[in-house]
């Protein structure tokens, strides 16, 4: 075999092995440089402490709305946990980023989502201690933002809300690793091109692993969605306390 | 399924005071990042893995496994951080071409991607010193003493007490479903998993109110309250941590003014 054709067989089985890693879009431990890991972590401050500031007025007012955030907050990490059958026919996990977002509002997600990928930094080894605030800013802030804005401007452009649920959540995904390309672009940045040629590069790569992944999870909220309707009409009734209106 | 808690109960250093591991954890972590040093974070990995292995009586398989879950991550980050592309060619070491777009590696490309790799194992095995020795309550405490907000708290230890109830649950359904062939093609994967997803959302908001319920009978009044364990006080403790990382500086200077920071 010549020199090309084994490159190419190695580029081959590299993307081919690609889809299968799972928790891809957590940045590990230790892969920031000290000075990206504060930035973020600075930059997520005000979100946290405006979603803390809310979940504590909420939590004076109806006392038993503590229990139902932790709740919420198990619920996101348990759903992190789960398999979904992707379209490309391996297995990735879900995010339950659009769907908090959209069952609890962008504020209450940023506090749990600090806390939940906190457990899943100590539990489960996924994502770090010194990563947390850039992992925080990507899926507890930007990721929610993103779903909810969606979700309210199709519901008031009036479309129908299987789509507004559908674009929260694959939109919240994409957008959420957009944002990580985003950090680990601006942390290694290219040396010929520079920033947007190391973003080209992280984007690739994502995108070819988590389109897919974005599809399948916004079908998957839909469902989840539709049968939380169903049949707890009365449970959704109560969440309007975090999110106002669903 | 969460098997790192498991064992952080069972450590030996279970009765060490968990600030003082905190602070050896942070400390560590954050000369492992500053020193950016191939060999410091091998001497931060052997350090941390000593202390989990031989200390706390976490078996070596244990830890080398753990040390194994974050290589997807990490083998995709540092290819994507050595590969560059580029149209002039004499840059690169080797490279291919696909077109006219060159993909290759470039010799600082290479060290880039080696410190970051072995950056990241010193740092991960710190990490994992801390959540293999300090169950999940004592870092909480640890927290409340630090003073984080009391709320906060109370959010994550709630959590964390549901996160085991719920997954529980989660186990009990996927067998259900699985025995009944709930996951035997894409489409009733979906479906199977939406369902599963929607009853543990109910189930979870159910499980969320009784417990109310049963609090506030008992006389809750918005403050759960538990016995902590005592541990030694005093600054004598944290003498062995600053030490170790005062070495771990100098000699990353040492290094760094020898090999001018390629190793």
């Amino acid at each position: 075999m010549s020199k090309k054709k084994i490159w190419m067989l190695g580029l081959f089985f590299m993307f081919a092995l690609l889809p299968q890693t799972t928790f891809a879009m957590h940045i590990m431990e230790g892969f920031l440089p000290a000075k990206w890991c504060i930035a973020w972590g600075v930059f997520t401050i005000p979100f946290v402490l405006v979603g803390f500031l809310s979940i504590q007025k909420t939590v004076k007012e109806h006392p038993k709305t503590k229990m139902l955030l932790a709740m919420a907050g198990a619920f996101a990490f348990v759903l992190s946990a789960l398999k979904i059958p992707s379209v490309t026919g391996s297995c990735s996990h879900p995010t339950g980023v659009g769907l908090g977002a959209i069952l609890f509002g962008p504020t209450a997600m940023s506090v749990l989502g600090l806390i939940v990928l906190l457990f899943q930094a100590i539990l489960l080894a996924h994502g770090g201690l010194t990563t947390l605030g850039a992992n925080t800013f990507s899926m507890a802030v930007v990721g929610p933002l993103v779903s909810f804005v969606t979700y309210k401007i199709v519901k008031r452009a009036n479309g129908p809300q299987w789509l507004a649920v559908f674009l929260a959540a694959a939109l919240g995904d994409i957008l959420t690793y957009t944002a990580t390309s985003i950090q680990l672009a601006l942390a290694f940045p290219a040396e010929t091109g520079g920033f947007m040629a190391s973003m080209v590069k992280f984007m690739s790569i994502f995108a070819i692993t988590q389109i897919p992944l974005a599809v399948s999870e916004g079908i998957l909220t839909v469902l989840i969605f539709n049968a939380i309707k169903a049949y707890g009409k009365d449970e959704l009734k109560d969440l309007k306390m975090f999110s106002k209106e669903v | 399924m969460i098997y790192i808690d498991k064992y952080a109960y069972i450590s030996k250093l279970k009765h060490q005071d968990p600030i003082y591991k905190l602070v050896f954890c942070m400390m560590t972590l954050g000369v492992c990042l500053w020193a950016n040093s191939i060999i410091i974070s091998i001497i931060a990995l052997l350090i941390m893995g000593w202390h989990t292995v031989c200390k706390g009586g976490i078996p070596c398989a244990i830890f080398m496994k753990l040390m194994i879950i974050p290589m997807s991550f990490l083998a995709i980050g540092v290819l994507t951080v050595g590969i560059n592309v580029s149209d002039k060619k004499d840059i690169f070491l080797f490279y291919i071409s696909v077109f006219d777009i060159n993909a290759g590696v470039t010799q600082s490309g290479i060290q880039n991607a080696a410190h970051l790799f072995f950056k990241a194992l010193g740092a991960v095995s710190c990490l994992y010193y801390l959540s293999l020795n300090t169950p999940m309550v004592d870092i909480l405490q640890a927290l409340g003493r630090l003073r984080v907000p009391k709320l906060f708290i109370e959010l994550m230890s709630l959590i964390y007490r549901f996160i085991f109830v719920l997954l529980e649950t989660v186990e009990m359904m996927l067998t259900a479903q699985k025995s009944r062939m709930g996951y035997s093609g894409i489409s009733s994967g979906y479906r199977s998993l939406a369902a599963l997803a929607s009853t543990l959302f109910i189930r979870a908001y159910k499980r969320s109110d009784e417990l109310y319920t049963s609090l506030e009978a008992r006389g809750y009044d918005g403050e759960l309250n538990a016995l902590h364990e005592s541990y030694k006080k005093g600054w004598i403790q944290y003498t062995s941590p600053i030490t170790v990382n005062l070495i771990l500086i100098a000699m990353t200077l040492i290094i760094r003014h020898f090999t001018g920071g390629l190793m």
